[in-house]
Protein backbone atom coordinates (compact mmCIF):
# COMPACT_ATOMS: atom_id res chain seq x y z
CA UNK A 1 0.00 0.00 0.00
CA UNK A 2 1.64 3.34 -0.89
CA UNK A 3 0.82 6.56 0.38
CA UNK A 4 0.53 9.41 -1.64
CA UNK A 5 3.25 12.11 -0.72
CA UNK A 6 2.16 15.11 -0.79
CA UNK A 7 -1.50 14.87 0.43
CA UNK A 8 -1.39 15.17 4.56
CA UNK A 9 -4.29 15.57 7.04
CA UNK A 10 -3.95 19.52 7.67
CA UNK A 11 -6.19 22.69 7.18
CA UNK A 12 -9.10 22.23 4.04
CA UNK A 13 -7.88 24.48 0.93
CA UNK A 14 -11.96 25.60 0.71
CA UNK A 15 -10.80 28.38 -1.65
CA UNK A 16 -8.74 26.15 -4.12
CA UNK A 17 -11.53 23.66 -4.37
CA UNK A 18 -13.92 26.71 -5.12
CA UNK A 19 -11.46 27.71 -7.86
CA UNK A 20 -11.62 23.92 -9.10
CA UNK A 21 -15.04 24.22 -9.76
CA UNK A 22 -15.18 27.11 -11.54
CA UNK A 23 -12.19 26.14 -13.73
CA UNK A 24 -11.08 22.64 -13.58
CA UNK A 25 -7.89 21.75 -12.33
CA UNK A 26 -7.44 25.82 -11.11
CA UNK A 27 -7.06 24.44 -7.76
CA UNK A 28 -4.29 22.73 -8.09
CA UNK A 29 -2.82 25.24 -9.86
CA UNK A 30 -3.05 27.45 -7.27
CA UNK A 31 -1.79 25.11 -4.67
CA UNK A 32 1.60 25.21 -6.64
CA UNK A 33 0.92 21.54 -8.28
CA UNK A 34 0.80 23.21 -11.56
CA UNK A 35 1.32 20.59 -14.09
CA UNK A 36 -1.05 18.66 -11.70
CA UNK A 37 -3.32 21.20 -12.84
CA UNK A 38 -3.02 21.78 -16.16
CA UNK A 39 -3.00 18.05 -16.68
CA UNK A 40 -6.61 17.14 -15.21
CA UNK A 41 -7.75 20.83 -16.86
CA UNK A 42 -6.70 18.96 -20.48
CA UNK A 43 -8.76 15.79 -19.60
CA UNK A 44 -11.50 17.59 -17.95
CA UNK A 45 -12.13 19.82 -20.59
CA UNK A 46 -11.16 17.95 -23.06
CA UNK A 47 -14.28 15.05 -22.22
CA UNK A 48 -16.45 17.85 -21.94
CA UNK A 49 -15.76 19.19 -25.30
CA UNK A 50 -15.73 15.67 -27.06
CA UNK A 51 -19.23 15.01 -25.56
CA UNK A 52 -20.92 18.01 -26.81
CA UNK A 53 -18.90 17.71 -29.90
CA UNK A 54 -20.41 14.10 -30.19
CA UNK A 55 -23.61 14.56 -28.96
CA UNK A 56 -24.01 18.06 -29.52
CA UNK A 57 -25.17 20.76 -27.06
CA UNK A 58 -28.40 18.64 -25.88
CA UNK A 59 -26.55 16.46 -24.10
CA UNK A 60 -26.58 18.98 -21.21
CA UNK A 61 -30.48 20.22 -20.35
CA UNK A 62 -31.12 20.69 -17.14
CA UNK A 63 -34.77 20.42 -17.43
CA UNK A 64 -35.47 17.34 -19.71
CA UNK A 65 -32.23 15.11 -18.12
CA UNK A 66 -31.83 16.68 -14.30
CA UNK A 67 -30.32 13.97 -12.97
CA UNK A 68 -27.65 13.62 -15.26
CA UNK A 69 -27.00 17.45 -15.33
CA UNK A 70 -26.50 17.16 -11.22
CA UNK A 71 -23.17 14.83 -12.07
CA UNK A 72 -22.44 17.42 -15.59
CA UNK A 73 -22.46 20.51 -13.46
CA UNK A 74 -19.89 19.57 -11.49
CA UNK A 75 -17.00 20.09 -14.55
CA UNK A 76 -18.35 23.77 -13.47
CA UNK A 77 -19.41 26.70 -15.44
CA UNK A 78 -18.91 25.00 -18.55
CA UNK A 79 -21.96 22.68 -18.44
CA UNK A 80 -23.93 25.87 -17.21
CA UNK A 81 -22.93 27.47 -20.34
CA UNK A 82 -23.80 24.29 -22.65
CA UNK A 83 -27.47 24.28 -20.77
CA UNK A 84 -27.80 27.32 -21.89
CA UNK A 85 -26.78 27.13 -25.32
CA UNK A 86 -29.10 24.26 -25.38
CA UNK A 87 -31.85 26.38 -24.03
CA UNK A 88 -31.10 29.31 -26.14
CA UNK A 89 -30.33 28.26 -29.34
CA UNK A 90 -32.01 24.85 -30.15
CA UNK A 91 -35.06 25.07 -27.91
CA UNK A 92 -36.21 28.44 -28.65
CA UNK A 93 -35.90 27.45 -32.81
CA UNK A 94 -32.78 30.10 -33.61
CA UNK A 95 -30.97 27.02 -34.88
CA UNK A 96 -33.03 24.40 -36.38
CA UNK A 97 -36.37 24.49 -36.61
CA UNK A 98 -39.38 23.32 -34.32
CA UNK A 99 -41.60 20.71 -35.01
CA UNK A 100 -44.56 19.22 -33.40
CA UNK A 101 -44.07 15.94 -31.35
CA UNK A 102 -46.63 13.53 -30.46
CA UNK A 103 -48.27 15.33 -27.17
CA UNK A 104 -48.27 13.02 -23.77
CA UNK A 105 -51.53 14.26 -23.39
CA UNK A 106 -53.73 14.05 -26.08
CA UNK A 107 -55.86 16.92 -24.96
CA UNK A 108 -52.70 19.18 -24.81
CA UNK A 109 -51.23 20.82 -27.27
CA UNK A 110 -48.08 19.05 -29.16
CA UNK A 111 -44.65 20.67 -28.06
CA UNK A 112 -42.93 21.69 -30.27
CA UNK A 113 -39.32 20.32 -29.89
CA UNK A 114 -35.95 20.90 -32.14
CA UNK A 115 -35.00 19.15 -35.59
CA UNK A 116 -32.16 18.97 -34.28
CA UNK A 117 -32.71 16.62 -31.44
CA UNK A 118 -32.26 12.64 -32.10
CA UNK A 119 -32.20 9.66 -30.08
CA UNK A 120 -28.83 8.52 -31.64
CA UNK A 121 -26.35 6.43 -29.53
CA UNK A 122 -24.26 9.73 -30.77
CA UNK A 123 -26.56 11.52 -28.23
CA UNK A 124 -26.14 9.36 -25.32
CA UNK A 125 -22.50 9.21 -25.36
CA UNK A 126 -22.22 12.86 -25.63
CA UNK A 127 -24.21 12.42 -22.33
CA UNK A 128 -21.67 10.11 -20.77
CA UNK A 129 -18.47 11.91 -21.58
CA UNK A 130 -19.97 15.25 -19.94
CA UNK A 131 -21.48 13.31 -17.01
CA UNK A 132 -17.51 11.11 -16.68
CA UNK A 133 -16.22 14.65 -16.84
CA UNK A 134 -18.35 16.48 -14.42
CA UNK A 135 -17.77 13.48 -11.90
CA UNK A 136 -14.15 13.49 -12.46
CA UNK A 137 -13.83 16.96 -11.92
CA UNK A 138 -15.74 16.34 -8.63
CA UNK A 139 -12.82 14.15 -7.73
CA UNK A 140 -10.01 16.81 -8.29
CA UNK A 141 -12.26 19.27 -6.14
CA UNK A 142 -11.91 16.69 -3.05
CA UNK A 143 -7.93 16.46 -4.26
CA UNK A 144 -7.32 19.87 -4.57
CA UNK A 145 -9.47 20.36 -0.58
CA UNK A 146 -6.98 18.09 0.99
CA UNK A 147 -3.44 18.69 -1.39
CA UNK A 148 -0.64 20.03 0.90
CA UNK A 149 0.78 23.70 -0.93
CA UNK A 150 3.71 23.29 -2.90
CA UNK A 151 5.15 26.07 -1.19
CA UNK A 152 5.34 25.15 2.29
CA UNK A 153 3.98 29.05 3.15
CA UNK A 154 0.61 27.99 1.61
CA UNK A 155 -1.37 28.65 -1.82
CA UNK A 156 -1.45 31.94 -3.16
CA UNK A 157 -2.95 33.57 -6.10
CA UNK B 1 -19.81 11.04 -46.59
CA UNK B 2 -23.18 13.48 -47.42
CA UNK B 3 -24.24 12.81 -43.69
CA UNK B 4 -21.11 14.54 -42.67
CA UNK B 5 -20.96 17.55 -44.67
CA UNK B 6 -24.30 18.29 -43.57
CA UNK B 7 -23.35 18.02 -39.64
CA UNK B 8 -23.07 21.01 -37.77
CA UNK B 9 -20.16 20.36 -34.85
CA UNK B 10 -21.39 21.41 -31.29
CA UNK B 11 -25.00 21.40 -32.19
CA UNK B 12 -25.93 18.39 -33.70
CA UNK B 13 -24.73 14.62 -32.38
CA UNK B 14 -22.22 13.03 -34.80
CA UNK B 15 -24.76 10.67 -36.71
CA UNK B 16 -21.37 9.80 -39.42
CA UNK B 17 -20.36 7.44 -36.39
CA UNK B 18 -22.85 4.99 -37.27
CA UNK B 19 -22.06 1.70 -35.67
CA UNK B 20 -19.17 2.74 -34.81
CA UNK B 21 -20.09 4.11 -31.69
CA UNK B 22 -18.39 1.58 -29.45
CA UNK B 23 -14.75 2.69 -30.15
CA UNK B 24 -15.34 6.34 -28.31
CA UNK B 25 -14.79 4.25 -25.11
CA UNK B 26 -10.82 4.55 -26.06
CA UNK B 27 -11.03 8.71 -25.63
CA UNK B 28 -13.31 8.13 -22.74
CA UNK B 29 -11.25 5.74 -21.41
CA UNK B 30 -7.67 7.79 -22.41
CA UNK B 31 -9.28 11.24 -20.98
CA UNK B 32 -10.20 9.54 -17.14
CA UNK B 33 -7.00 8.13 -17.14
CA UNK B 34 -5.21 11.73 -18.12
CA UNK B 35 -7.41 12.83 -14.95
CA UNK B 36 -6.23 9.61 -12.74
CA UNK B 37 -2.52 10.11 -12.79
CA UNK B 38 -2.81 13.76 -12.85
CA UNK B 39 -3.85 13.26 -9.63
CA UNK B 40 -2.89 9.60 -7.93
CA UNK B 41 0.67 9.63 -8.89
CA UNK B 42 2.95 10.74 -6.99
CA UNK B 43 5.52 12.16 -9.03
CA UNK B 44 4.80 13.43 -12.81
CA UNK B 45 7.74 11.68 -14.27
CA UNK B 46 6.79 9.34 -16.84
CA UNK B 47 3.36 10.34 -16.66
CA UNK B 48 2.14 9.97 -20.27
CA UNK B 49 3.61 6.56 -19.95
CA UNK B 50 1.67 5.28 -17.00
CA UNK B 51 -1.79 7.03 -18.99
CA UNK B 52 -0.81 4.94 -21.83
CA UNK B 53 -0.45 1.82 -20.02
CA UNK B 54 -3.98 2.66 -18.03
CA UNK B 55 -6.09 3.23 -20.95
CA UNK B 56 -4.41 0.06 -22.83
CA UNK B 57 -5.23 -1.90 -19.29
CA UNK B 58 -9.02 -0.40 -19.09
CA UNK B 59 -9.70 -0.49 -22.65
CA UNK B 60 -8.49 -4.36 -22.74
CA UNK B 61 -10.33 -5.16 -19.80
CA UNK B 62 -13.75 -3.70 -21.02
CA UNK B 63 -13.07 -5.07 -24.34
CA UNK B 64 -12.69 -8.67 -22.49
CA UNK B 65 -16.07 -7.74 -21.07
CA UNK B 66 -18.03 -6.71 -23.92
CA UNK B 67 -16.40 -10.01 -26.07
CA UNK B 68 -17.76 -12.28 -22.61
CA UNK B 69 -21.10 -10.93 -23.00
CA UNK B 70 -21.51 -11.35 -26.90
CA UNK B 71 -20.31 -14.95 -26.18
CA UNK B 72 -22.88 -15.36 -23.86
CA UNK B 73 -25.78 -14.10 -25.20
CA UNK B 74 -25.12 -15.48 -29.17
CA UNK B 75 -23.85 -18.48 -28.24
CA UNK B 76 -24.42 -20.22 -24.60
CA UNK B 77 -28.07 -18.44 -24.07
CA UNK B 78 -29.67 -20.39 -27.70
CA UNK B 79 -28.06 -23.55 -25.92
CA UNK B 80 -30.17 -23.16 -22.89
CA UNK B 81 -33.35 -25.39 -23.55
CA UNK B 82 -36.41 -23.52 -22.92
CA UNK B 83 -38.93 -26.14 -21.60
Amino acid sequence: MTQQSDSVDGPLNWFPALMGWVLPGLGQVLLGHRQRGFRAMGGILGMFLAGVLVGGVDCVDRREDALWFYAQAGAGPVAFAADWANSALLKTGKVGRLIPSPPPNPRLPPPQITSFKTVTMSNEIGTLFCFTAGLMNIVVILDALRRQPANPKGWSA
Amino acid sequence: MSAFLAWVPFLQPMTVLGNGWWLLMVPLVFGVAVVHRAIQDPSMDGYWRRVLRLTVKANAVLGSLALAIYLFVYFVIPLLRAD
